[in-house]
């Protein structure tokens, strides 16, 4: 039982650091139909930035702060400069673009931080304490407390602020919004900000859980958060949540009782597969799938067909 | 007319004889030095123990220099990155032979180094893996060497450590799935009885792996009283912290792969404690280790770890092969280093039949933030390494 209690706990953590990187990615997708790759970059920056700001100051909050506020300006800067100018041509386009500047971010970190990755010298957040048998350890319940707030907030702005408003408008009908009076423009900024800024706290927070940032610490979380957010149905946010949350349990007990068979890395696309075959559309999408293997094979449906077809306006 | 003929044999005999000059200045610049091909991934995810392994190569041949060279030339070394890539090891390979290098040293991991071996099998170049542990190397052919001992030889002086030495019985075993860490498991899992330790349970993770909370669930219903967490110093680092701050008290043990010091800087004070079968003897009074492990601190003001040490000592031994052979023509150096007895940084080594290395492994433990002297498993038919 205790066995069974320490897994779903430290599922759920998994799956809290795993819905703060995919929630970008998912946001990004829904709004411009680009697979924003290098936000895994953006992950290992914000993880590199906390740790540096927080030895350099001795004060982790700061080093959080800057992190988000810092990576969030790249993520505009990035959108700007990288995807802004390509955003007509064919979807592959900006994917390549991107797969290009997570690498660039990659061996940016190990010209300027060295091959080896970096620690804490004082690690925050340190001790844990003993929940019914198990011990928890203070950053893992701020994983997840960050999680909680950061995404409920996010839920309370898209549904209760105008602005919000005007964002969910254009990943909805992009060319409407634009007619009532929405600028696009500052959506999508606002778009790569929070979600950038999320990436950002959860690379922070890997970096105190591991004690450890490296340059290649994106490599998991760019193709896994592309998984999650298949699975919970391309762009759709609540669905990311929860495929992150079960993912995250799922590896849990997998890493447990399927370690010996299969990579833990490898359950995220197994049952990225798995859903893909039964429900092309993924696990939440609204649209209902066609029936019959066949239909699904020869048509585009669901997933693919958001990935291969061009995006709307 | 006929002036301007004449002008132009002159220009051409003129510029036979700058070329034939240049000919005669280049050969002559390549007899006076002896190339040494070094190969190791210097970009991307082995960068690091590829660029250890190339200051320490470098350091080699500094010292070796200075002190008047091999035969009265200098040593040169010839770099090239192979990045970490099988693919990008083949190219590098041939071109190492037609720079004319008469030996090679490989800071390159497996797949790199054992897919490079068999260009320089073919070529008749000695070819020294340092810090490569796939088996297939030493197989290619007769020309190939290894400083570092098979996974399987390390993981049976795990055994030994924890039976003998720590005297726990009750062990469990994290294998980290890379050719290094499945022979590691294998060896230890074949010598274990022998020392009494009974493997309760084994787990496998992958190398990209940073969060062990579940496995670490697991572990702790399985009560062990030592855990073999084979792994580099950035799996098994985050690995130990989460250990310790879940409550698991077991001790642990690991392999030359956590011999540097970021893993004591990643784990903090988790790491205390933790013993492993290294190459860096810490506190040796022998000249050839304690000398290196001073320069090498001052040359990169970071402290040795074991990728740098092997690759320093398969130049030290590389060279004392090819002042034995008096001669640096490549067949003489392979000759030499298969009789080569010779004290290096990683200690006393020599080579067996199949030019596997014989070793000592020194133990180290982490006390007080740092690596120190633990004793050492020197047990020849335990540690003998495969002959075929």
């Amino acid at each position: 039982m205790s066995l069974f209690l320490n897994l779903a706990s430290q599922g759920l953590i998994n799956g809290a650091v795993y819905a703060l990187i995919a929630i970008g990615l998912a946001m990004v997708f829904g709004l411009l139909r680009i697979l924003h790759i290098a936000h895994a970059g953006l992950f290992a920056l914000g993880g590199y930035l906390g740790l540096v700001v927080t030895n350099a100051t001795g004060s982790f909050a700061l080093g959080l702060a800057v992190s988000m506020a810092v990576v969030a300006a790249c993520g505009v800067l990035m959108y700007r400069l990288c995807y802004e100018p390509i955003l007509e041509q064919p979807p592959y386009v900006p994917l390549i673009a991107s797969v290009g500047m997570f690498l660039a971010i990659e061996e940016l970190l190990r010209l300027v931080f060295g091959d080896h990755g970096l620690s804490y010298h004082v690690p925050p957040l340190a001790g844990a304490i003993d929940l019914g048998g198990m011990r928890i350890k203070y950053a893992e319940i701020a994983v997840v407390v960050m999680a909680c707030v950061l995404l409920g907030g996010l839920a309370l702005f898209a549904t209760r602020t105008r602005i919000g408003m005007a964002w969910r408008a254009t990943v909805s009908e992009p060319r409407m919004a634009a007619s009532c009076g929405v600028s696009l423009r500052q959506v999508r900024h606002l778009n790569f900000a929070i979600g950038s800024a999320f990436a950002a706290a959860a690379g922070v927070m890997v970096g105190v859980l591991n004690n450890l940032v490296e340059p290649s610490m994106g490599a998991v979380p760019s193709y896994k958060a592309l998984a999650i957010i298949v699975l919970g149905g391309l762009g759709n946010m609540g669905g990311t949540l929860v495929a992150a949350l079960l993912l995250g349990l799922v590896e849990a007990f997998g890493a447990t009782y399927l370690s010996n068979y299969l990579d833990r890395d490898s359950i995220a696309f197994a049952a990225m597969l798995c859903v893909l075959l039964v429900r092309p559309e993924g696990l939440f999408s609204g649209t209902k799938g066609s029936t019959g293997l066949l239909a699904r094979k020869l048509q585009l449906k669901g997933a693919a067909k958001w990935v291969l077809t061009k995006r709307p306006s | 007319m006929r002036s301007n003929s004449f002008f132009k044999r002159l220009a051409l005999g003129l510029a036979c004889a700058a070329g034939l000059a240049g000919f005669a200045g280049g050969a002559f610049a390549q007899g006076a030095t002896t190339r040494i091909g070094f190969q190791a991934g210097l970009t991307g995810p082995a960068a690091a123990d590829g660029n250890a392994g190339l200051a320490a190569a470098r350091l080699a041949v500094e010292q070796i220099n200075g002190a008047g060279g091999v035969n009265g030339k200098k040593l040169e070394l010839v770099v090239y990155d192979d990045q970490g890539k099988p693919e990008q090891a083949v190219p590098i390979a041939n071109r190492m032979v037609g720079d004319g290098v008469r030996a090679v040293v490989s800071a390159g991991f497996s797949g790199p180094s054992r897919a490079a071996a068999p260009v320089f099998q073919r070529a008749k170049i000695p070819y020294i893996a340092a810090i490569a542990f796939a088996p297939e190397i030493t197989r290619t052919g007769n020309y190939m060497f290894r400083v570092t001992s098979v996974g399987e030889v390390q993981g049976r002086a795990a055994a030994k450590l924890m039976g003998d030495v720590l005297h726990k019985k009750r062990a469990v075993l994290l294998t980290i799935k890379t050719d290094f860490g499945k022979t590691l498991a294998a060896g230890f899992k074949e010598a274990a009885p022998k020392f009494g330790v009974q493997l309760l349970k084994e787990y496998e993770y992958a190398p990209s792996d940073r969060q062990f909370g579940p496995l670490i669930a697991s572990i702790k219903a399985d009560n062990p009283d030592v855990i073999y967490a084979t792994g580099f110093y950035f799996t098994a680092g985050p690995l130990v912290a989460q250990l310790r701050s879940a409550g698991v008290t077991a001790d642990v043990v690991g392999a030359e792969s956590l011999s540097s010091q970021q893993y004591i800087d990643i784990a903090g004070q988790a790491a205390e404690g933790t013993v492993i079968t290294n190459v860096i003897d810490w506190g040796s009074q022998l000249p050839e280790i304690a000398d290196f492990l001073k320069a090498y601190e001052k040359a990169t003001n970071s402290k040795a770890e074991a990728a740098a040490t092997s690759t320093h000592a398969a130049v030290v031994a590389l060279a004392a092969a090819i002042r034995k052979a008096k001669s640096d023509d490549p067949d003489k150096i392979r000759a030499a280093l298969e009789t080569l007895d010779v004290t290096t940084a990683i200690g006393r080594i020599s080579f067996n039949k199949l030019h596997e290395v014989k070793k000592n492994f020194p133990l180290s433990i982490v006390r007080n933030g740092k690596w120190e002297r633990f004793g050492v498993i020197d047990d020849p038919a335990l540690l003998a390494p495969p002959e075929q």
